[in-house]
């Protein structure tokens, strides 16, 4: 079994307790507009073009049999996309960093060796592995598979999923996992669907199903300026993950401008460029607003 | 020097809060005029200050060539200095006097000192190996093993004179030894007499009560310990703090010992008396580490085994954060740390981002001392009070951090070897030519510390650290030579990442993938990859698996490296009866300087460039930078006979914010001294900061950040060094 893997970061302090491995897979089923991971919106390996770090030696116009990479008239590099096979013959032949592939097909064994190298800081803090994205349902019998060896090595295990896929996908890795990590980005039907691409109907009925299963789960919003960083979102948010009752926090995640570098690698329009977070003050109210529902521990992330 | 008294109106308010924030404004003064002056650049932050510009030293040479050696020659200049030393006295602090000029490298204020080593002593023949492998030989070096203070503490000045009288009539074939030493306690005695007088004269003008008591206290407790033992923790400290300023004055000796075992009894018995109260006894710690910042320990076990950490443990952290400047306390770490201790060191290292505390691994450095063959009650009592650097207090000389092997420099001897035959080639054979030229460096570097320990004292006798050891005084012969219970000597290499990367590059691109042949590859190092297509060969050579990347090629090889390494210095002990060399990886700032002697490597490093510092991997070894893959590296490699191979870590601030984010990394270092470190360096800094702190170091007076094993205010470094710190910390932090 193979899956398509952006990235194995490790000593990943942010994405659940403990110290972990979080293990990016590839592919989304949503397209929002502010991703600050936009690689792994496509399951396919991308090719990301770097130009400040090209050194002009031509080895990926040689490497590359689709004609994709050319020399221009003045000696330049030219990129075709269109003509881009992603095959990464050119991104194995360029080490100055210019051309990456984004995306690299992995065993379980090969995850699995990776993230065992680190198996006694999960131990000693508490920690242990993530499985994060893109979306970690969108290679389900991967992702099961993976969970399965995690958990026969004793490793302690956490999703952060988007929670829109049919609940089956879910309920399959369950048993698997320790802890159900969620977002809620807007609650507003019509404005989720605008700036994500889906309705959010699924996502909240799943919601609820996690909160059934009895397996801790934490809730988060990415609070992005202009979309959902109003009061009344986040207080409508605050609200519905109070009645599912149970979680062991709500997380405001402030938005993360570290993508945009991204966005230019892969040539894409990137709607929220130049866009700050949220500042110390708006968070705070934001947290306050989260925090009137009872029994809600609320964080900024 | 700048004129302390009646600085402050009568009725100014003087608690020992704020008499320490005045203490500490006054520290960014003197730093801020010793960064402007060279003798004061790139080193350890040292606590001395700028000496009177009038005040100039004039030697009495004891050799044609003008300069002091021996016995003779450095009693009576240490006297000499000594008794004619300016008198700083600040009545806000509580102790009395600082440090000024080391004698090992006099400036401007006294340039007669001539050439380091006697140039009666010649050893011309080991040079040209030493040269050729690029070894830091250690011959000449001063001090780097500690003493134990206990002595000095129990006997006071006049406890020791008897000690030397009573051991000189048993061995009067020793008498020089015994005169210098003499002369060098009754130098320092001078010094105190001089303060007590300073003291008095000043508490008669000084206007502010609270200071002119303490003045007052400063000429009693001098004249209390002037002879006699110290019995409060104020007067202990006072002592400390003597001879610490007279100990660097000798040859800038930093090794301080288990602060919270030493001082703790003084602290009791005030208590018990009813003379002492808790916050007093912060402030006198926040005092003793503001006179000097030299390497404490705190917290492990004592030679049977129970636990020192106590509640004046806590104190010394919070003496330490009070005063939050440079400091080298480390806190010793085994797997019964009291956890809420770790967690407040943990805190106060995000809390002040001043790089303090460090840690130290103590299982594997008691395991790995042990395998040279001594008890682990021994093994118990060995400290960290040096760079990277353990010792037995006053037990053990060393040479620590004073001998360094250039293993970079030893890869290209061998990879020139190679490269002058005829083929075939391969990473096998230059793997055996690396190992004949290390085994050789190392006979060779054993030879130069042979040499040393012959004729030392001719050049530069250990006459402070003489004093608090067990051995010198009583059989009248010095540490170097004779007077110390063990000979465990430092052997270091360094540039371990830039030979494995080198190694696991060539393994790589040149056997696996073919890319490249070993002719091409091997031209392009001869030209410094300037040759046309040179770049790209570099950056394919730079972007091979590195060391630090988790159980990468370069991984395996710097596990062979060091564990090749550690066999060759252990066997050459054996041609040494009664000497242990033992291994370590370390490069301290000699980073700039190792680099400087070896052209382009199969790495990718452009000629000359900075080695990679101590065991660490070369910067940019991950893509994620993960501390876990690093780390994981480190521990691979330890030498494992009870030196070290540190890890030195560059954090950023936000790491560590929160209860939990403090709780993880202090996980992080249980995990890390679990898996078989020696000792961590942590440095808290802000990548955007530390960017704009080196465009103008001015603008960032309070910014200290661990250069290696020592702190430093970052505006006292030069541009060279600060790159190296901007480098470290802007890739891993």
């Amino acid at each position: 079994m193979k899956g398509i893997i952006t990235e194995i970061e490790r000593f990943a302090l942010k994405d659940g307790p403990g110290i972990r491995t979080t293990v990016f897979f590839k592919g989304c089923n949503m397209a929002c507009k502010w991703c600050h991971n936009p690689e792994t919106l496509s399951v396919r390996p991308q090719l990301m073009i770097y130009p400040d770090k090209c050194i002009g030696c031509g080895a990926c116009v040689e490497a590359c049999r689709a004609g994709a990479r050319t020399l221009g008239k003045n000696g330049a590099l030219q990129y075709d996309r269109t003509a881009c096979k992603h095959c990464g013959a050119c991104a194995a032949n360029c080490f100055s960093g210019a051309l990456v592939m984004s995306g690299k097909e992995m065993t379980v064994e090969e995850v699995m060796e990776e993230i065992l190298q680190d198996r006694a800081y999960y131990r000693n803090s508490g920690g242990g592995v993530t499985l994060s994205g893109g979306e970690v349902s969108t290679q389900p019998e991967f992702a099961l598979e993976l969970l399965q060896a995690l958990k026969k090595e004793g490793i302690s295990t956490a999703i952060e999923t988007n929670l829109h896929a049919p609940w089956s996908v879910y309920e399959r890795m369950l048993p698997f996992l320790d802890l159900v990590m969620f977002d809620i980005k807007i609650f507003d039907e019509e404005a989720h669907r605008r700036w994500t691409g889906v309705s959010n109907r699924q996502i909240l009925e799943n919601a609820k199903k996690v909160a059934a299963s009895g397996k801790p789960y934490l809730v988060r919003t990415p609070v992005i300026p202009g979309v959902n960083d109003t009061e009344e979102e986040i207080g409508s948010i605050a609200n519905y993950v109070g009645t599912l009752g149970g979680a062991q926090y709500y997380e405001l995640l402030l938005f993360n401008p570290l993508g945009e570098s991204k966005y230019d690698a892969l040539q894409m329009d990137n709607t929220f460029a130049g866009t700050r977070p949220t500042g110390e003050e708006g968070a705070a109210r934001l947290k306050w607003v989260a925090a009137q529902t009872p029994g809600l521990s609320v964080r900024v992330g | 020097m700048v004129n302390r008294i009646n600085i402050f109106q009568p009725d100014a308010p003087m608690s020992y809060d704020d008499r320490i924030k005045i203490l500490k404004e006054r520290k960014l003064e003197e730093t801020r005029v010793k960064s402007t002056m060279k003798v004061y650049q790139d080193g350890d932050d040292y606590g001395s200050i700028p000496a009177p510009e009038t005040y100039q030293f004039h030697c009495i040479p004891n050799h044609e060539n003008g300069s002091w050696y021996g016995y003779d020659g450095w009693s009576k200049n240490f006297y000499k200095l000594m008794t004619e030393h300016p008198v700083y006295i600040d009545p806000v602090d509580a102790f009395t006097c600082r440090w000024m000029f080391s004698m090992i490298w006099f400036d401007e204020k006294s340039p007669d000192k001539g050439l380091n080593w006697n140039p009666n002593f010649p050893y011309d023949d080991l040079k040209p190996e030493q040269e050729l492998y690029g070894i830091i030989s250690g011959i000449g070096s001063d001090a780097h093993f500690g003493g134990d203070y206990r002595i000095g503490l129990s006997l006071g000045w006049g406890g020791i004179l008897e000690k030397l009288a009573f051991y000189r009539k048993k061995h009067p074939e020793h008498a020089e030894f015994y005169d210098a030493e003499e002369l060098v306690v009754h130098g320092v005695q001078n010094w105190i007499s001089h303060a007590i007088e300073e003291s008095e004269r000043l508490a008669r003008v000084e206007r502010h009560p609270v200071l002119r008591e303490n003045l007052l206290q400063m000429a009693q407790v001098n004249r209390n310990i002037l002879n006699g033992a110290p019995k409060t923790m104020r007067e202990a400290c006072q002592w400390v703090c003597w001879f610490n300023m007279a100990s660097r004055t000798y040859n800038r000796d930093g090794a301080g010992f288990q602060l919270d075992e030493v001082l703790k009894q003084y602290y009791d018995a005030d208590m018990k008396e009813g003379r002492i109260t808790r916050d007093e006894a912060i402030f006198y710690i926040a005092c003793l580490l503001l006179n000097d910042p030299h390497y404490y320990q705190i917290g492990g076990t004592n030679e049977n085994g129970d636990p020192l950490l106590s509640e004046f443990s806590y104190m010394v952290l919070e003496g330490a954060d009070k005063l939050d400047s440079a400091c080298n306390i480390t806190v010793r770490v085994d797997e019964n740390i009291d956890r809420k201790f770790l967690n407040k060191a943990v805190d106060y290292l995000f809390k002040n981002k001043n790089g303090w505390p460090r840690f130290s691994g103590d299982e594997a450095l008691n395991r790995g001392f042990m395998r040279l063959g001594y008890p682990e009650s021994l093994a118990r009592q060995r400290i960290a009070v040096g760079c990277h650097w353990m010792s037995l207090p006053g037990m053990e000389y060393s040479l620590n951090d004073c001998v360094k092997i250039n293993s970079a420099k030893v890869f290209e001897v061998a990879m020139d070897e190679m490269m002058s035959h005829k083929g075939p080639y391969s990473t096998q054979l230059l793997w055996d030519l690396y190992q004949r030229h290390m085994a050789r460096a190392v006979e060779v570097t054993a030879e130069g510390i042979a040499f040393h320990l012959r004729y030392q004292q001719y050049n530069e006798p250990e006459l402070m650290l003489n004093l608090i050891s067990h051995g010198p005084i009583e059989k009248g012969l010095d540490m170097t030579c004779g007077g110390a219970m063990y000979y465990n000597l430092c052997m270091d290499g360094s540039a371990i990442a830039t030979v494995a990367d080198s190694f696991g590059a060539l393994q790589q691109r040149v056997e696996e993938e073919k890319r490249i042949d070993w002719e091409t590859l091997y031209h392009h190092l001869k030209t410094d990859f300037q040759d046309k297509g040179g770049e790209l060969v570099r950056q394919m050579l730079s972007r091979s698996a590195r060391y630090g990347g988790g159980n990468t090629i370069s991984d395996q090889w710097a596990v062979k490296i060091s564990e090749s390494y550690s066999n060759q210095v252990r066997s050459v002990s054996q041609k040494y009866p009664g000497y242990q060399f033992i291994p370590g990886w370390f490069s301290w700032s000699n980073t700039i300087v190792l680099g400087k002697q070896v052209g382009a490597t199969p790495n990718g490093r452009h000629a000359f460039e900075p080695i990679n510092h101590g065991a660490n991997p070369h910067p940019g070894f991950r893509k994620d930078g993960a501390l876990t893959a690093m780390s994981n590296s480190i521990c691979a490699v330890q030498p494992g006979y009870g030196n070290t191979a540190p890890v030195q870590l560059e954090l950023d601030p936000g790491m560590g914010r929160g209860e939990e984010a403090v709780q993880k990394i202090a996980d992080y270092i249980m995990t890390l001294f679990e898996q078989g470190a020696t000792l961590l360096n942590i440095n808290i800094v802000n990548g955007q900061q530390i960017l704009e702190a080196d465009k103008d170091p001015s603008k960032y007076p309070n910014l200290v950040v661990r250069v290696t094993g020592f702190t430093a205010y970052f505006c006292s470094l030069t541009p060279e060094f600060r790159k190296l710190v901007v480098d470290r910390i802007l890739i891993q932090g």
